[in-house]
């Protein structure tokens, strides 16, 4: 008897705990026409955003890396954006570190094999025997030791995938100093832009420094299919040789007779390690006499030190690479230390067909670091010449503000004066090449004059980080008098404090709170609903108890 | 191939301008206050011949060790790719250490210790690097005190995948994890058969209903 009445309160206490937007329409509308309208009740108050302390835009330059110098005889050009490429490197990649000082050699972070430049073959004053040296290394891998990534790349505020990139062969350690586990700055994403000349004799030895087998297959570029020693060139493990395993090395040769904008990645589980990021812009220049070429770009970007053909006819010339990541498919390499485990999972359990990418990449770097090191900066009557490969997953639809290119090559290949029109929309396949004019003259049909103007994929995917934007491959045209002193543009719009925080990646702060604040906030709680919740939630779990009971004293009656 | 110059046994000293750590672009100029000896052969830094720790008074003892290194080393170890003949040292304290490193893959390899005194090392580090199928020697004098000190290669995920090792200085301080044939890894996997947790399941199950069962009975 005392169980039925427990019943009939918690009974009671259900109904009137019950949230009058839960009732149905029509008895809402009929209580409504027999009591009134319920009485006001103001919605929840807008949720202050926690204070995120933006990261620092534009890093300082303490050792002066920016400015154009000349080191052994090399000009480096100025590279005006924040952060710049170490010029040492630079002058170490265009004369060989077999042919600098020992002090530039030292401050260029180079081994004394990185890139050697030997003999002059055909006498017209630069080098024609050139031999690299490429090192495989992951970024964000685990480790058994610590819970974070290690050797860690951020492409973004707060991100982090695991990747694995080609890297020129230097000396020490892989981390910035002991007490960090920051990746040094020369090993990142993407994999370095290779650049000869046409008709060098070139011998690429991949010495694999990673715990996976890889190759070396230089895509869209002269070379045998077997090399001088009839051993395969080709770098694909199913037509041409058995991969290069771990702590192994392996030499590559070519001797391309065209000049022309090529790739390089490696051939190993392709669908995998291509994505993961073993991938490179390949450059054969034309050859001209006294020719130093840059043989490596660091993060591509702009080219410090350009070539005698290009700097004929362009006052700047900008390696592009572009690259998507998929999340599912990078995390893979942080869950275990055990390189079988991560093997199966990347290669067996991974599946690329029900893939979608969620990181685009600029240059290894994603919006808003982009503008920190990949912006295209230049003054009205410029010719830049823009270098570009897409290495993703998904095409690209690369679209420029305020500008119209014109493409002069695809693929390596010149096109046909006549085809070579202004466009202001390039659609890239994945592993497409284009060499693009981008000429700052402005006659209304190549450029609207100065500004800066944005330079993005318009599949709009592409502008996001894993879609939050403003993210993924934007960057932008900026001209000189839109740029501070120290390389950040003289952006007009809305705040960017958000954007150099982590927090906003993480999808905690609303996408407008800088500029128009509580008005598009997240929204506070109503407390007398979680009254409502909570009395529902005893009053229903009373119900059931009382029922059961009752099932029970029924089952032990029979 | 002709070089330049020819470097076996160039010593530099070196002081280089290192960015504070956590600055965006540290290390723009990476080894930071390090004595460097570089050849074709690698890299020896912050080598230390003579100079004594403030808590020696002599030198106890001149140990002579080789270190071979490679995948070979590895290669009947599960779960590792790169490994060292010695993933342990021990040593007196104030001994002097004089360690050849050789290198038998065909890339680079490093033994790097790490947290020794900073007044003596810079960064506390002593290095030994050694280019693909060479060697290359270097000396260094540990301090006084019972400690455990850090052995790696800092190349990305050689440390992660085998190389690994721990130096013990006297008694040491306690052993370092993930220490090949010394002690576990911290995160480990769970290394269970397929369907297990199926098995697992089917039995909590079982066990519940006869409890069950049991206590209705009793």
């Amino acid at each position: 008897m005392k169980k039925r009445w427990v019943f009939l309160v918690a009974v009671l206490i259900a109904l009137l705990s019950c949230p009058p937007q839960w009732y149905p329409m029509p008895l809402r509308l009929k209580l409504s026409e027999w009591f009134g309208a319920a009485g006001y009740r103001a919605l929840p108050s807008s949720l202050v955003v926690a204070a995120n302390e933006p990261q620092v835009f534009c890093p300082p330059d303490p050792s002066g890396w920016r400015e154009q110098q000349l080191i052994e005889g090399v000009l480096i050009g100025e590279s005006a954006a924040c952060v710049a490429d170490n010029p040492y490197a630079v002058a170490a990649f265009v004369r060989g570190t077999n042919n600098i000082e020992q002090s530039t050699l030292l401050k260029s972070g180079l081994s004394a094999d990185a890139v050697i430049k030997g003999r002059d073959l055909d006498g017209d004053g630069d080098p024609d025997e050139i031999h690299i040296r490429l090192e495989v290394v992951e970024l964000n891998g685990s480790s058994g030791v610590l819970s974070g990534a290690v050797t860690q790349y951020e492409i973004a505020p707060g991100i982090k995938p695991g990747m694995w990139v080609f890297a020129p062969k230097f000396v020490g350690m892989a981390v910035e100093n002991f007490g960090s586990q920051k990746a040094r700055p020369e090993l990142r994403l993407p994999s370095p832009a290779i650049r000869i000349e046409a008709g060098d004799k070139v011998t690429i030895t991949l010495e694999n420094t990673h715990y996976m087998p890889h190759t070396l297959h230089l895509h869209g570029t002269d070379h045998g299919f077997v090399d001088a020693g009839g051993e395969g060139n080709d770098g694909v493990p199913i037509a041409s040789e058995v991969p290069v395993l771990p702590g192994n090395a392996r030499s590559y040769e070519l001797n391309p007779r065209h000049a022309g904008t090529m790739f390089y990645h490696c051939h190993v589980q392709a669908h995998v390690h291509v994505m993961m990021g073993l991938q490179g812009l390949f450059i054969i220049e034309e050859n001209r006499p006294d020719n130093w070429v840059q043989t490596m770009n660091v993060g591509a970007g702009l080219v410090r030190a350009p070539s005698r053909a290009v700097s004929e006819e362009y006052d700047r010339e900008y390696d592009l690479h572009y690259l998507d990541l998929d999340k599912e498919l990078s995390e893979r390499i942080q869950q275990d230390n055990d390189p079988r485990l991560v093997t199966r999972s990347m290669h067996r359990e991974y599946d690329i067909t029900d893939a979608t990418v969620d990181y685009f990449t600029l240059n290894g770097r994603s919006f808003p670091y982009t503008f920190r090191e990949s912006l295209l900066i230049g003054k009205d009557n410029d010719r830049i010449k823009l270098r570009v490969v897409n290495g993703g997953l998904k095409g690209i639809a690369l679209h420029t503000h305020g500008h119209k290119f014109t493409v002069t090559d695809r693929d390596g290949v010149a096109l046909p004066q006549a085809t070579q029109v202004p466009q202001d929309v390039l659609w890239l396949a994945t592993s497409m090449r284009a060499d693009l004019s981008l000429e700052l003259v402005n006659d209304g049909l190549h450029a609207y004059g100065p500004g800066i103007w944005l330079f993005h994929d318009h599949q709009y995917q592409g502008i996001t980080n894993d879609g939050i934007g403003p993210g993924g491959n934007i960057s932008a045209i900026v001209y000189e008098q839109y740029l501070q002193e120290d390389g950040w543009p003289k952006t007009r719009g809305v705040s960017w404090d958000a954007y150099f925080t982590e927090a906003y990646y993480r999808k905690e702060i609303p996408v407008w709170e800088l500029y128009a604040p509580g008005l598009f906030s997240d929204t506070g709680f109503d407390w007398l609903m979680v009254l409502r919740m909570l009395g529902l939630a005893l009053s229903l779990g009373t119900m059931l108890a009382v029922i059961s009971m009752g099932i029970a004293k029924r089952g032990r009656g029979r | 191939m002709k070089f330049k110059s020819l470097w076996p046994g160039i010593v530099l000293m070196l002081l280089l301008a290192n960015d504070a750590a956590g600055q965006e672009t540290a290390g723009h100029e990476g080894h930071g206050g390090h004595q460097l000896v570089v050849d074709v052969d690698g890299v020896v830094m912050n080598e230390n011949q003579s100079t004594l720790p403030r808590d020696c008074s002599e030198i106890s003892r001149d140990y002579k060790l080789t270190i071979r290194a490679g995948k070979k080393y590895a290669a009947d170890v599960a779960g590792a790719i790169f490994g060292m003949d010695r993933h342990e040292v021990r040593v007196e304290p104030c001994s002097r250490l004089t360690v050849t490193f050789v290198n038998e893959d065909e890339v680079r390899h490093q033994w790097m210790v790490h947290g020794l005194p900073r007044y003596l090392y810079p960064a506390g580090m002593f290095h030994i690097e050694a280019s693909g199928g060479r060697s290359r020697t270097g000396t260094f004098i540990v301090p006084g005190d019972d400690q455990t000190f850090l052995i790696h290669c800092d190349m990305a995920q050689h440390m992660e995948k085998g190389m690994r090792g721990q130096l013990v200085v006297g008694a040491g301080s306690g052993n370092l994890w993930g220490v090949k044939g010394v002690s576990d890894q911290f995160y480990r996997a769970a290394y269970l058969p397929p369907k297990v947790m199926v098995l697992i399941g089917i039995i909590l199950l079982i066990s519940f209903l006869i409890s069950l069962r049991l206590l209705k009975s009793s």
